[in-house]
């Protein structure tokens, strides 16, 4: 049985969140529900939770304001918050999970799962590092995102990617350190998580840090030339978008 | 050879005959004095000039010019036409007696044409005939009958009968240089006739002379010395000892011909006496051959020896001149068939040079033609560039404008559809509704910014609406989607929710009115390079009663007309909507260019 803790400034919030989690009393027991920050990090200091259902707006404070003033993260988090693609960007950089109000029971009932199987607390901690990097340094270049990988998580800064190549369901990612991190996320995932206007997929396989290329090579669709020598190809639908990207002015 | 003799008897006649007559009225010395009192310069001054200028023609040629030079100057300035005309032709007179043709030729051509173009008829005769004897002297006979011919004609339609003795005269003797002594002879006749008719005796003694030569070639001897015999005496009468000279050398020589001696002899002496007098050489020459024959046959040796030395000492002489006159001729010749070939050569040059002026400017222009083109295509296609921009930016505001007006639309129905749920009293569904609904919102927030979303993406939004749908129709409606093989959902590319209208449709206007469950059936397929994707629902389908053409359409389905039209705008292509009754239901055929995004 695992121990919850639900944080929303709003009660009706607190009332659906109950409700769903009827269908789960089996593995679930809601400990305490707060409605404040202060309530919220006194009691997760006396029942240490196994989860904490946090919300991002806590009136005129955040849910990220509580994270940073607790000593040690040795719960399972998982946020909720409406429509709020600022927070959703960063709960997706940082692999975190999180459930849209108003919550869905079978995102709920997967959300569930996850914390069953995960157990591997201190990623979680790693993950909440990579949040509150990516707060504290709004500039889009410097952010780092967490991977998931295989045998977990591997932390990288964006602005170290020098490419990302497709392979089925998994991505190979490669950075300026020669190292190689195989993520097990689709290119897809990574196209919509990394910021458009610094990456640019070129190719079905293949999508590039624009500030890594050294030259395009011309050709039906051609291919560009990058910092460590690869060449990779641009797809014929991408080379006219590609182009306009190298040079805005033209 | 009395051919030179003969020619200078010809000349004579037909140049030189009217400006003698000048040259007796007016010495030259009363013409000089009167051009010294008469220094304005009008056509009276330019008119003494040109006499002064005929009256030098044999004394001093080379003096005269200064005198035609001024009157052609004069004419020029008082644009005389005639004066001009008049003034180039004495030169031409000029050019001639000093054996100049070539010269003489062009002054009489530059006269005649402004003979020609001041219609001076009689001017221009004279003219002819003054290059006639300029064709007669190159040996181009034809040309020479020709101009004579065209003299002797006009003479004729005037009733000049000087002018038609020197006509007759002239074309006589081409004839016979071209040993056509027959015609010769019946010209001289003429002529003869003619003269006596006049009372001219110095042509008559002239043309009498040039028969007897006629004769004589044709070896009618008796006839040739009669007519010489008779040319000598009427010489003789007038005073005219070149003639008589020319006469009686001839007489000399066709008695010696004959055998006849002693009339040789007789007329021999004679001859060598006038011909020496007015230093004839040619003559004296003739003259010592015919009495170193004599002497011969008398059987004076030692006289026939100094006789022939004479001869032949002259004869050379002669012949020095001859070959002088023959010399000129041919350098003539030469130099006019110089000048025709430079005045060839240049008309071939010009013609190359206007040709390749021509050539160039043709260059020039299809280079200017073509550059302008280059230009006026990437002019064109910059302008065209900037148009298809601003349009893209124009209907890309459109659709998104469209895309705008789509969303409260759909809102507004969902809503509709949780208000039945809460009247009927269903909070459960009407809650299960409302997460859906969220969700769905949710995904067209985020969608409705793209211009384009894969296909799998919109047709998870598609499913998404359609289980919304069911729940709210108590799972009466059934669907199915079916993407054909060939098409890859992940990389085909379609406007978001452009199916959603079609879909709704057949969900409120067919399945809803359905008694029992429905089935909407959503088939993807690739048809060329368009993308085909067709809607089907087993529902009631349109009212029969109402013409297809009435049917009202739906908001949804008019804003997708439009989105279609700007798509079709933007990228050129044909993508349509067809709207189908069937049986049971309707089937909505959509038509999309295919795009994929790799």
């Amino acid at each position: 049985m695992l121990k919850a803790i639900i944080v929303d400034d709003e009660q009706h919030c607190i009332n659906r969140l109950e409700e769903l989690l009827q269908e789960h009393k089996e593995e679930i027991q809601i400990v305490s529900c707060c409605k404040t920050l202060e309530e919220a990090k006194r009691q997760i200091g006396n029942l240490g939770p196994d989860i904490l259902f946090l919300d991002v707006h806590l009136g005129d404070v955040t849910g990220f304001d509580l994270l940073s003033q607790l000593d040690h993260i040795d719960f399972e988090l998982i946020f909720t918050t409406s429509f709020d693609s600022y927070a959703l960007q960063a709960f997706k950089f940082s692999a975190l999970d999180y459930l849209l109000k108003p919550i869905d029971k079978d995102d709920l009932k997967e959300a569930v799962k996850r914390v069953q199987q995960s157990k591997k607390l201190k990623e979680t901690s790693q993950k909440i590092d990579v949040l509150f990097h990516n707060f504290k340094d709004g500039a889009g270049t410097s952010k780092r995102i967490a991977v998931p990988t295989m045998d977990g998580f591997a932390m990288v800064d964006v602005k170290d990617i020098i490419r990302l190549q497709s392979d089925g369901n998994y991505t190979h990612i490669y950075t300026i350190s020669n190292k190689r991190i195989t993520a097990a996320r689709t290119l897809k995932h990574f196209e919509g998580l990394l910021d458009t206007d610094a990456f640019f997929r070129t190719h079905k396989s293949h999508l590039v840090n624009l500030s890594f290329v050294d030259n395009y090579i011309k050709g039906k669709g051609g291919y560009v030339v990058l910092s460590d020598g690869t060449k990779v190809e641009v797809a014929v639908r991408r080379k006219e978008e590609l182009i306009q990207k190298l040079m805005p002015n033209s | 050879m009395p051919v030179p003799f003969k020619r200078a008897i010809t000349l004579f006649l037909i140049c030189f005959l009217p400006l003698w007559g000048i040259s007796q009225e007016n010495p030259a010395d009363s013409l000089q004095q009167e051009l010294a009192s008469h220094t304005a310069k009008d056509s009276v001054r330019a008119n003494l000039l040109i006499k002064i200028a005929g009256s030098m023609t044999y004394s001093e040629p080379q003096g005269a010019f200064p005198y035609v030079e001024e009157a052609i100057s004069i004419s020029k300035t008082l644009d005389w036409t005639k004066g001009e005309a008049l003034a180039l032709r004495q030169k031409g007179h000029l050019h001639y007696v000093m054996a100049d043709e070539l010269n003489a030729l062009d002054a009489y051509q530059s006269a005649l044409q402004l003979s020609h173009a001041m219609q001076d008829k009689e001017l221009e005769s004279t003219l002819i005939s003054n290059i006639g004897n300029i064709y007669a002297d190159l040996k181009q006979y034809d040309k020479a009958l020709e101009n004579y011919e065209s003299y002797l004609a006009f003479a004729e339609s005037t009733g000049n009968v000087n002018e038609q003795i020197k006509g007759l005269s002239n074309i006589a003797i081409v004839y016979n240089d071209t040993e056509r002594y027959t015609e010769g002879v019946a010209y001289l006749e003429k002529a003869l006739a003619l003269a006596k008719e006049e009372g001219n005796e110095l042509f008559v003694a002239a043309i009498t002379n040039n028969l007897a030569l006629a004769y004589k070639k044709l070896e009618q001897y008796p006839k040739a010395l009669e007519h010489y015999q008779d040319a000598a005496a009427l010489a003789h009468t007038i005073g005219n000892k070149y003639i008589e000279a020319s006469a009686l050398n001839s007489i000399g020589i066709v008695n010696i011909l004959v055998g006849n001696y002693d009339a040789a002899s007789e007329v021999g002496q004679k001859a060598l006496e006038l011909s020496q007098e007015i230093e004839a050489v040619e003559w004296q020459a003739d003259s010592w051959k015919v009495l170193s024959e004599i002497y011969e046959h008398e059987g004076k040796m030692e006289e026939a020896l100094g006789a022939y030395k004479n001869h032949v000492q002259l004869q050379d002489s002669v012949l020095s001149e001859e070959k002088k006159m023959e010399l000129t001729r041919k350098e003539m010749q030469f130099q006019m068939e110089r000048q025709q070939a430079v005045a060839d050569e240049e008309i071939k040059r010009q013609q190359l040079v206007k040709n390749g002026y021509l050539a160039g400017a043709l260059i020039l222009a299809l280079i200017s033609v073509g550059g302008y083109f280059v230009y006026k295509r990437r002019r064109d296609a910059l302008e065209k560039k900037k148009v298809a921009e601003f349009n893209a930016k124009v209907a890309e505001t459109e659709l998104k404008a469209l895309r705008s007006q789509m969303n409260p639309h759909f809102i507004f129905n969902s809503l509709n559809s949780i208000s039945d749920f809460i009247s009927k009293k269903d909070v459960k569904q009407a809650d299960d509704y409302l997460v859906k609904f969220a969700k769905l919102t949710r995904s067209i927030l985020e969608n409705s910014e793209k211009k384009w979303i894969s296909l799998e993406e919109d047709l998870e939004l598609m499913e998404l609406y359609m289980q919304l749908e069911s729940l709210r129709l108590e799972n009466k409606l059934h669907y199915s989607i079916v993407v054909d093989e060939s098409i890859d959902p992940d990389n085909t590319l379609v406007p978001p929710m452009i199916l959603q209208p079609f879909v709704e449709n057949s969900i409120w206007h067919g399945i809803a009115k359905r008694t029992t469950d429905g089935t909407i059936d959503i088939t993807i397929k690739n048809e060329g390079d368009m993308l085909l994707c067709v809607v089907e629902d087993n529902g009631v389908g349109r009212s029969k009663k109402v013409p297809q053409e009435e049917h009202k359409s739906s908001l949804g389905v008019k804003i997708t007309k439009n989105r279609i039209d700007i798509i079709n705008h933007l990228k050129n292509t044909k993508g349509s909507i067809a709207m189908i009754d069937k049986e049971m239901g309707l089937r909505v055929e959509l038509k999309l260019p295919l795009e994929l995004q790799f």
